[in-house]
This record gives C-alpha cells, structure tokens and sequence, in this order.
C-alpha cells in the first residue's frame, strides 16, 4: 500500500469537497440564516486537506490496482465523514451516526433519510444535502481525475473501481478527458433540468436541490412528502424524463450530443432498460387504475413516476405505495434490484448484468435441447468475452449473499421481517424509502445504532458495485 | 494530436507509453484480448479490440481525426494494408509503418507515392546495423548520437577506473578545459548511474561505472572518447554471431570495413550465401554458443564480439562466454526492452534493441516539424531534442540563464550556420538556431511547451 500517495491524494479530496461547501454558504448567506455550521465545516475540511496534501505530496508515480481499490473506498469514507460536519456541528441531528448516515446516504445517492422534518431545517444544510447527491452521482473519484492529471497512469484503475457497470466505457483516449466530458454532459442535463423545473413554479433553491436528487439518481428533497407536495403534473413528468435520462449510460448521451443520434437504439442495454421501464409501466398503469385511481390519467402519472423513480434508484415519491397493491409493492422490490444502466449515476444490479445473466440461463436450457449446439452469448453483434460473464456471476452471488446476511443482521436487532429485507434492499440498490417501518411515509430514524453502520456499509458497498469495497476485507489485499 | 498504433507488440507498447506521457491521445488497436486488458490497465490510451487492417474497426477508432497511424504489427503485410485501408477512407495526415522485409524497401516501389505512399518505413534491423556500425566507428563509445547533419554528437562514455575524471566534482574538470583547444568546449549533459539518468550539477561527483554524456562538436570527439578512457582503442578484430537477418547486414557492412571480420552463424544456408556474397569477412560455420569454436578463432585477441541471433538468451549466453574467454567489449542484441538494464549488469558491454530503435525513430518522426530530431536513450529514460529556435519562443535572445527551463532538461548545444557553441550560462540562442536538448522523461513535455510558447498551433 502506498500509504503516502493514498493520502496526499484524499488531501486534493478534501480541498474540492471543502471549496464545494461554498455553495450552500451562498444559499446560508442569501436566507441569512446562521452560517456557522457551514463555514466551521468549509475551514476544517480545507485545513484537513491542505495539511495533507502538503505533508504527503509525492512525486507522480504509478497507482497499482490494488491501491486503486484503496484509494476510492478510502476517498468515499472520508468524503461522507468531511460532508457529515455540518449535519453534525449544525445540531440538526441527534448524533454522529445520524450524520454520517444521511452524508452517506447523500454521496452514495441513495436519498435514505433519518429526518421526519425535513422542512425545519436551514436552507443552506438542505443544500448541501442536495448537492452531496450532485457530487457523488458522477463520481468524486471521477471529478477529481477530470481536475488534475495528478497520477502518471492507473487514473484508468480509479475510473473503473467508481464507475458503475461491468466494464468502463472509456469515451476518450485520456482519461482525464473521459472524466471531463463526463462532468460536462452531467452540468448540462442538470443545467436543462434545473430550467424545467424553474419553468414549473419551483425557485432556483427547489430547482437546483431537486435537479441534483434527479441527477445523481439520489431522492433527496426539500420537502417532507418529497416531490408528491407540489402536486403538479408538469413537474412529475420532467422528473420522471430525467431520471431515467439519469438511468442511462452517459457515453450514449456523449455519443448523442456529437451527433451520433442513433447510438440509443444501436445499444442493447438501453434498449433492454427502456423495455422494462416501459412494461413496467404499463402493468401499474392498468393496475393502479383498477384498485387505486377513477382515472387512466392519474393512474399513468403516478404508476409511471414510481417505476422510474425505483428502477432508476432515485427514490422520490409522488404517492405512499405502501397502499398500493401488494403486487405493486413487491414489483417496485424488484425493479430495485435491477437498477439503471452502467455507467449512468443509477445503483442497483445494473441492466446489462440482469439482461446478460437472463440470456446466459437462457442459453443453458437450450444446451439441454441441443447439447452439441455452440452457442455464443450476444450483447448486439458482440459475443460476451467468458471472463465478464464470471465476474457477472460472480458479482451477482455476492450482491445476494451480501444482501441476505446484512437482511439477517437487521432481524437480530429485532426488526420485522419486511423491514428488515427492504431496508437492506432500499440501500444497497442506493434507492432510499422502502417498505414497512422505513416506506415512504416513514424515514430511518428508528434504525437501532449498529443497524444504522450496516446500512452504511450496504450503500457503499452497492455504490461502488461490491468488488472494489469487499476486496479489502480478505487476507490477502494486505499481504506484502 | 491523436495517434493511432495498430500492434501492441514491444514496439506499440512503449511507444504508447511514451506518447501518452507525452500528453497526446493514443488509440491502440489489437487483436489480442490480453495485451488490450494489460494496455488498458497501464497506461492512459484508449484501447479496441480487433484487426487493424479491417476498415470497420480503424473507423470505430476514429481514424476519421487522426493525425498519425503507426503500424507496428509483427506482420509487414498487415501493417501495410492498415497503412492503405487508411489512406483509402480518409486524408490521414502522416502513416508509418514497420517493415522488416528489406525487398519490400530496396527492390520495389510499394512503399512510394503512387502506391501506398507511406510517410515513413522503418526497419528496425537497419536501424541496429547503423548503431553498431557507429559503435565500431567510435570505440570507447557505448551510445551515439548525432545532431544538426552530424555537426554535433553526443556520445556515452563509460568509465572505468583508470578513466579520467572519476571522484572528481564536474566543475573541477581543468585538465579536460586545458586539453581542448581552440575555443572548443564539450558539455556533460548527463550521468547515467545504476540505470538512473543524473543531470549533473557543478559539485556532482563522477563515479567509476557511470555512462558519462557528453555532448561536442564532430570533429574531437575521437580525441575527447581517447582522453576520458585513456586508451587508444581501435576495433581491429570482430566476430560477428548469430543467424538472423540483421547477422548478414553487418557482415556485408563490415566486407568494406579496413577490420578483420568474421561471421559465426549456425546455418549451413546463409553461410552459403553469405561466403558467395563477401570478400574479406571470413564465414564459419558453428553454433553461437559453443566455447570450442571460440578458442579455435582466437577470441581472446577480438576486440568486438557482436552476438545478434533471432534467440536473446543465445545472445546473452554467447556474449557473456565470449567475455569471459577474453573479448575486450561484447554487444548482445536483446529484444525485451526491459531486459537491458538486467543485460548490461551481468557484464555484457552494450545492449542493442532493434524495438528501441524502432521507438527511437518513429518518435523522431512524430515531432518532425517542431523538433528535427529525437534520439531516445537509456531505454527512453531521457531523450534528446534538435529543434529550431523560433523567434516567437521564449528561449530566444537572452543569456541562457535566465531562460526557466524545466529542471531535468539542459540545452547541449548551439548550431549557428557552420558553427557550433557548446554554450554555458552567458551564450544568447538567436531565432533560427539548431538548439539540441537533454530531458529527462519527465521534462519532455515541458521542453516542448517552453519551445512551443506562442508558437502556431496545429
């Protein structure tokens, strides 16, 4: 482990992260509510990171990929720490651990909250709430690579351990310029997205908070009943068209905004994440309007934003689906685990993963028809190379062994069964509300302590897609 | 600038390497699933998987933009038919390819303007034979560079313990400044130690076993190699081992030579042919590794054993016997870049690669234009740059000293018209002067910012 370079890096970190804390400073300033909590949060991180970044600057030199893994589990577990001050000085919640989870909860754009008032809070914490979602949907790893060529090479190390999906799509030849382009196509959907939701009524605070919970697939809003308080069609729709823009691969955005128009429909992963979307709908749609709604209208509004809300993993709400239909319930559980698309800011399984490891089964039963068949698994007209296809499964079994045994851990601290299950669930697909005593009428206050570090861990352990957190805890990553 | 290299062999990879260092956009295109994963995973380049001479995939690749197309497969052919399919879909502005296969180059006209109209073909092997040939040339020499149509050399020096200068400070090198007469001055640009280039400063203490760089005028530089080594050495005597391709070059090079030569080669075939082809060199038929045959050809009088085989282990071997039977100096050829420094601390003199000198050229090629000239050393460690100093650089018209050049990079020399100024700090660069460069790898690209200030751009 190359102690030195690992933390001269968090120090840049922390000197992004603290010149990010200026931002709510402004909306502090604007409300003229108490700055402190802010400003004691912006001097500390940025002394934290100069110190740091002075004490252990290192010549350039070559990250291996171990202290790659290193680097981005280290760089989000002090990034959520930093951006847990000013919950924590601020007093808005009770402990530290309460802190820790909702900045947790904010980078790892998962939108799961301890608050039951979320309007009483200062603007400028809100905002920062917000933006923690903003920064931690493209990827803080990511942006700072955009910032600096700081490593010689293995920036390639990084991106790929940060970015969601089985492979990482580099758009460009430098990965400083992938990084960027990233970023800058992630500012403009925001930018536009922001305009719209201006255009709806809401004021530029609202419009900026909401666009980052859309964007980074995140769900955290400013408003108790999350996006459901502003009861307004307009609105409702231009999230739901963003999220799932957010649910999808940005190298197909990227290919789109240089003219390339027909990458989309080239691309069988979207056209798999569209399919489920789009079915999805259409069955609450039918069903809503049968148990739930006197309208095709309403019934198609709040079907269609629940499922992209769930798929996407963004969690708002515009209705408490704890009254729907169990069907619909336990459909949304599933739409959690299936996720947006790799590379886009979206958590869960990943569609390319469910859509590969549907066709591989697929591919087994029709091995027993015709055992002497050779048949290649497809991803459009590319055969899947065999390694990717392990590391699938591979990744698909310790998702769900994870997942069980984190579920069993919430039981032994005395939760129900479906609290238990769909917390677990609603963090480590990086969704937010769940079902029983954490759906989206509740919150996560009650969480007992340990439970609430469990599913911590299960947010980030689901952000960074399992390997490069889970990597660290066997024997041999530290062995010389 | 974007770059695509087609081939990720030793070749494609370090040349990778050193471009993306560089700061340009390097796209490697490659058949093998492995070598993609292990490109992907070490440098910053952008990598596809797939046949380099297919249309389809050098259009994926975006040959559309790029700037250069380097084709450095191990087959000739594929590297000419992706240099054609190139230049059939699009104006790529410069295509090179390597081309083992010297009928290609010398008997017919493919490689011209009215058929594939390559930019640059490059042999590696010629490239080797000419480095050795230099080698022979200038004895005492291990490395050799010339600048500005060979006004200006730069040449590596190893030294021993009875050389001149070892312990001694840089600055206090005052019988080398009483030796050099005529206003002639030479500048040591660098210091390789233990495989680490050293830019020396004016109390940096020479030590014995360093590469000493100096940097000089043509003319002395024999007399500058006799005074450091304190030797009068002369190539007399060669043997020549190996069969391969590059094994008879040099034979038929050396056939010219006023030197007593002979060629060790195990195949009854090209000792044949080559028995038919030369005057004076002397053919045997023998394997490279065996001692007997050796000692039967007086081995212990060569001056230069040259072992060049396909097989680098057998160069290795045969060099290191040769040495120990009592060559005064061996050269191995060895392919693996990153054995050379391994080969050159088990006791064989000097190393030559054809990859690198393969590397060498094509990066010498690439910055043509800005820079006349690139000579890579120590395995790419540093790299020496011939450029014209523009009026609109920074480095122009002030005393040298007070130009902020980067740290690990030292200006050698200055070429004005006929004459050439190894400059010290109080010299003036004048717009239009060849200027050649010492950088360390790190400096190189801000070298090339430093020369490029205000310059066009392109």
């Amino acid at each position: 482990m190359q102690l030195r370079l690992l933390l001269g890096f968090l120090g840049i970190l922390l000197i992004f992260l603290s010149l990010f804390m200026l931002f709510p400073l402004f909306f502090a300033f604007y409300y003229k509510e108490d700055i402190t909590p802010l400003s004691t949060s912006f001097l500390i991180t940025l002394v934290v990171g100069l110190l740091l970044f002075l004490f252990f600057r290192s010549p350039k030199r070559e990250l291996r990929i171990r202290d790659g893994f290193a680097l981005v589990t280290l760089g989000w577990i002090t990034s959520a720490f930093f951006g847990a001050l000013p919950f924590y000085l601020g007093h808005f919640f009770p402990s530290f651990v309460d802190s820790y989870f909702e900045a947790m909860s904010g980078f790892t754009t998962t939108g799961a909250s301890v608050l039951t008032e979320i309007e009483h809070l200062p603007k400028g914490i809100l905002f920062w709430r917000s933006l923690t979602h903003w920064l931690g949907g493209m990827g803080i790893i990511v942006f700072s690579l955009a910032l600096l060529p700081l490593l010689g090479v293995g920036g390639m190390q990084l991106f790929k351990a940060e970015s969601p999906g089985p492979v990482a799509d580099k758009i460009k030849p430098r990965i400083a310029e992938t990084a960027k382009t990233l970023w800058k196509i992630y500012i403009l959907i925001s930018g536009v997205e922001a305009f719209l939701l201006m255009l709806g009524g809401m004021n530029l605070f609202e419009a900026l908070c909401h666009t980052f919970g859309t964007m980074a697939t995140g769900g955290f809003s400013t408003k108790n009943t999350s996006i459901g308080s502003y009861n307004s069609a307009f609105i409702d729709w231009v999230i739901i068209i963003f999220m799932v823009v957010a649910g999808a691969n940005f190298s197909l955005h990227y290919r789109f905004l240089t003219g390339k128009f027909k990458s989309y429909f080239n691309n069988t992963e979207f056209k798999f994440y569209i399919a489920v979307i789009v079915v999805s709908i259409v069955i609450f749609t039918i069903i809503l309007r049968l148990h739930i709604y006197d309208n095709i209208f309403s019934a198609l509004r709040y079907g269609a934003f629940q499922v992209c809300s769930i798929m996407t993993t963004t969690g708002y709400t515009t209705a408490n689906f704890e009254k729907w239909p169990y069907f619909t319930q336990f459909f949304l559980v599933i739409l959690m685990f299936i996720g947006g698309s790799a590379g886009s800011t979206g958590g869960g399984i990943k569609c390319i993963r469910i859509y590969i490891l549907l066709k591989h089964g697929y591919r087994e039963l029709l091995k027993l028809v015709h055992p002497k068949a050779v048949i290649s698994l497809k991803m459009g007209k590319k055969a899947i190379p065999y390694d990717i296809l392990q590391s699938i499964w591979g990744f698909f079994f310790l998702f769900m062994f994870i997942f069980v045994l984190a579920s069993l851990a919430m039981t032994l601290l005395g939760l129900d069964i479906i609290t238990s299950f769909v917390s677990v669930a609603a963090t480590i697909n990086n969704i937010g509300p769940g079902l029983g005593t954490v759906g989206p009428a509740e919150n996560y206050a009650h969480i007992p302590v340990i439970g609430k570090w469990i599913l911590i861990f299960c947010m980030l352990v689901g952000r960074l897609e399992l390997y490069t957190v889970i990597v660290m805890f066997i024997p041999e990553f530290w062995k010389k | 600038m974007k770059v695509i290299i087609v081939g990720v062999g030793e070749v494609g990879y370090h040349l990778a390497k050193n471009l993306s260092n560089e700061a340009k956009d390097v796209i490697i295109i490659d058949h093998d699933e492995e070598k993609i994963s292990l490109v992907e995973e070490t440098l910053d380049v952008q990598a596809f998987l797939g046949n380099g001479s297919s249309p389809a995939v050098l259009k994926e690749a975006g040959i559309e933009d790029a700037d250069i197309l380097v084709a450095v497969t191990d087959s000739d052919e594929v590297n000419m038919i992706a240099c054609l399919i190139a230049s059939s879909q699009t104006i790529i502005p410069k295509r090179i390819a390597r081309i083992r296969n010297v009928e290609y180059i010398k008997n017919s006209k493919i490689l011209s303007k009215d058929y594939l109209d390559l930019d640059l073909a490059i042999n590696p092997e010629e490239e080797v034979v000419k480095n050795i040939i230099r080698l022979i040339e200038y004895p005492g020499a291990v490395d050799f560079v010339e600048f500005a149509h060979g006004q200006v050399l730069l040449i590596g020096l190893k030294l021993d313990e009875i050389s001149y200068g070892v312990g001694k400070a840089v600055k206090d090198l005052s019988e080398l400044r009483n030796y050099l007469k005529n206003n002639n001055k030479v500048l040591i640009v660098a210091i390789s130690r233990d495989n680490r280039i050293i830019i020396p400063k004016g109390d940096t203490i020479i030590k014995k076993g360093d590469i000493l760089y100096v940097m000089m005028e043509a003319g002395i530089a024999k007399d500058i190699i006799s005074f450091f080594t304190k030797r009068e050495e002369r190539v007399k005597r060669v043997i020549v081992a190996g069969d391969s391709n590059i094994s008879s070059f040099l034979a038929n090079e050396l056939d010219s030579m006023p030197i007593q030569s002979k060629l060790l080669c195990p195949n009854p075939d090209r000792c044949a042919k080559c028995s038919e082809v030369l005057d004076k060199v002397l053919v045997i038929q023998g394997d490279i590794t065996d001692s007997a045959i050796m000692r039967d050809e007086n081995i212990q009088d060569v001056d230069l054993f040259i072992a060049v085989s396909e097989n680098e282990s057998n160069n290795i071997l045969s060099s290191l016997l040769a040495k120990r039977m009592g060559a005064k100096k061996v050269i191995a050829l060895v392919n693996r870049i990153y054995y050379i420094p391994l080969v050159t601390t088990l006791g064989v003199d000097i190393a030559v690669s054809p990859h690198l000198a393969a590397i060498s050229s094509i990066l010498h090629f690439i910055r043509r234009g800005k820079v006349l000239s690139v000579a890579a050393l120590k395995e790419g460690e540093a790299e020496v740059i011939e450029t014209v100093a523009l009026e609109t650089s920074d480095i122009v018209n002030k005393p040298i000293k007070d130009i902020k050049f980067p740290k690990d990079a030292i200006i050698g020399a200055v070429v004005r018209g006929d004459d050439v100024i190894i400059p010290d700090g109080n010299d003036l660069i004048f717009p239009d002067d060849r200027v050649v460069i010492f950088a360390k790898k790190s400096a190189i690209s801000n070298v090339e910012k430093k020369l490029m200030v205000k310059l066009e751009y392109f």
